[in-house]
């Protein structure tokens, strides 16, 4: 009984279905016979007979360049950087992506989070290290990816492609009235919902040196983010 | 997982739409080679799904790097190689062409993106540059360089013209020449009375050397040198060296 339900509705969809065709298709045909019916009152005005064959058949001019290129993605993100000394804190970006081919990609990562205090400003209650405007983290990298190519088995039945990638890149940090260049590593993946459409969970490291708390030493900042991104 | 009928009649409903529309579009090929595999997704590394024989039409639906999705005309979705795409006819009879980014296609490229890494004097160096290939042998090009040092922060930008003199050989020397303008930024803990920001224009000459080596990839190492046109009796001259990665399309 169930089933003959389930049954039923199928067949209301697939009518409907084929009645938005039908009706689309009919639309198309009433417009090219609106199209015919206004040559042959062309042809009324020249003396020759209209030929029983048209030898000019109208071919469809598509070609290679109106193939729908989708090897860019756009992507917002957002999570959680740990700001060495300055404790952690939310993270919001945008990224573009280049995909040379089914491996390689080129990524642009840019991203901007506001640190907290350290623990000497928030024991000693002192004067604060940095002013507000200086506690804006900015950054942008540069990165060159590699994709793992596979698939996710969520179920026997619902099963998405998916990638492992790792990236390596190069950018600028903009911190505490410094800007400085900074090294990016990290890895990701991937889950393709759709052909143009992902989720993304990426853990990334930037090294940069500083000299903010008055050593120079090389600081590690690890952001863990979660983007969606669309392919076009 | 239980989807509302409504909602998947209208999904439905717009997907044929779309589906409608895009025909109008849509690229039809006929298979002249014995068969095409179609995989489950955009790389050599998915698994082969149907297979389509000679003489069949599929309709390629988009791309993605040098992968073709593909229907064929029992509606099997499907991704196709473009290796093997490209030995397909089109409803005129001519060969379909696809980009397998061969050296012909490097050599008819349009537009080249770059990102070089690099040292300018003493300071780590990254650049970006986009350029245009007018004639094959001229080519004009915008550049971005973001240099940080340990005592100040320096941004250039430039636009200039390269000249390849031998561009049909697979590694291929080139001049450029160009004009730009260069901004410096002393190190905030370095400079007691808040930033003071020099900017001067600047000319530059160079020499660098291309390899093609794969698909629609170019390694660049470039050398060039600026004169900083300062408000200083003395011109400043800066060196260059870097290496960097194209993709050209």
């Amino acid at each position: 009984m169930v089933k003959r339900m389930k049954f039923n509705k199928n067949v209301v969809l697939s009518t409907v279905v084929l009645l938005s065709i039908g009706l689309l298709n009919a639309q198309v045909l009433a417009q090219s016979s609106s199209v015919k019916s206004a040559a042959p009152s062309m042809q009324t005005n020249t003396d020759q007979p209209p030929a029983l064959i048209d030898p000019n058949i109208e071919r469809r001019e598509i070609n290679e360049s109106d193939i729908d290129t989708e090897d860019l993605e756009i992507g917002i993100f957002g999570g959680f950087i740990a700001i060495e000394d300055f404790e952690s804190s939310a993270v919001v970006g945008v990224s573009l992506a280049y995909h040379i081919n089914e491996n390689l990609f080129l990524e642009a990562r840019y991203a901007k989070a506001t640190a907290g205090q350290t623990s000497f400003e928030k024991l000693s209650g002192g004067a604060p290290f940095l002013s507000e405007a200086e506690r804006d983290y900015t950054y942008y990298n540069l990165s060159l990816g590699y994709n793992i190519n596979g698939e996710t088995f969520f179920t026997d039945n619902l099963v998405f492609n998916s990638d492992i990638y790792f990236t390596l890149g190069g950018g600028s940090t903009e911190f505490g009235g410094d800007e400085r260049f900074t090294i990016s590593a990290g890895a990701g993946y991937r889950l393709l919902f759709t052909d143009f459409w992902a989720l993304k969970v990426d853990v990334r490291d930037h090294v940069f040196t500083s000299d903010i708390i008055g050593i120079e030493k090389d600081v590690h900042n690890i952001a863990i983010t979660l983007s969606t991104t669309f392919f076009f | 997982m239980k989807l509302n009928p409504h909602f998947l009649s209208i999904v439905i409903m717009a997907s044929a739409f779309f589906s409608l529309a895009a025909q109008a579009n849509d690229l039809v090929v006929s298979i002249v080679e014995p068969y095409i595999d179609f995989r489950t997704g955009p790389a050599s590394e998915y698994p082969i799904f149907h297979v389509a024989e000679q003489g069949e039409t599929i309709t390629i639906l988009k791309k993605k790097t040098g992968w073709y999705q593909a229907m064929t005309y029992t509606g099997q979705e499907g991704w196709v190689s473009a290796e093997q795409l490209g030995k397909t006819i089109k409803p005129s009879g001519e060969l379909l062409y696809v980009p397998t980014g061969s050296f012909e296609d490097y050599t008819k490229r349009t537009f080249e993106f770059s990102a070089f890494g690099g040292m300018l004097e003493n300071m780590t160096a990254m650049s970006v540059a986009a350029a245009w290939n007018a004639t094959g042998n001229l080519v004009a090009e915008a550049t971005y360089t973001q240099a940080l040092g340990d005592f100040s922060e320096n941004k250039l930008w430039s636009i200039r013209i390269q000249h390849h003199i031998f561009p049909e050989w697979t590694v291929s020397p080139y001049l450029t020449i160009g004009a730009g303008g260069i901004n410096t930024r002393p190190r905030s803990n370095l400079v007691q009375s808040g930033d003071e920001v020099r900017k001067s224009d600047f000319y530059e000459v160079g020499a660098g050397i291309r390899y093609y080596f794969a698909r629609n990839m170019v390694m660049k190492f470039e050398y060039r040198n600026i004169i900083a046109l300062t408000d200083r009796d003395d011109q400043e001259q800066i060196e260059e060296f870097k290496l960097g990665f194209s993709v050209f399309f």
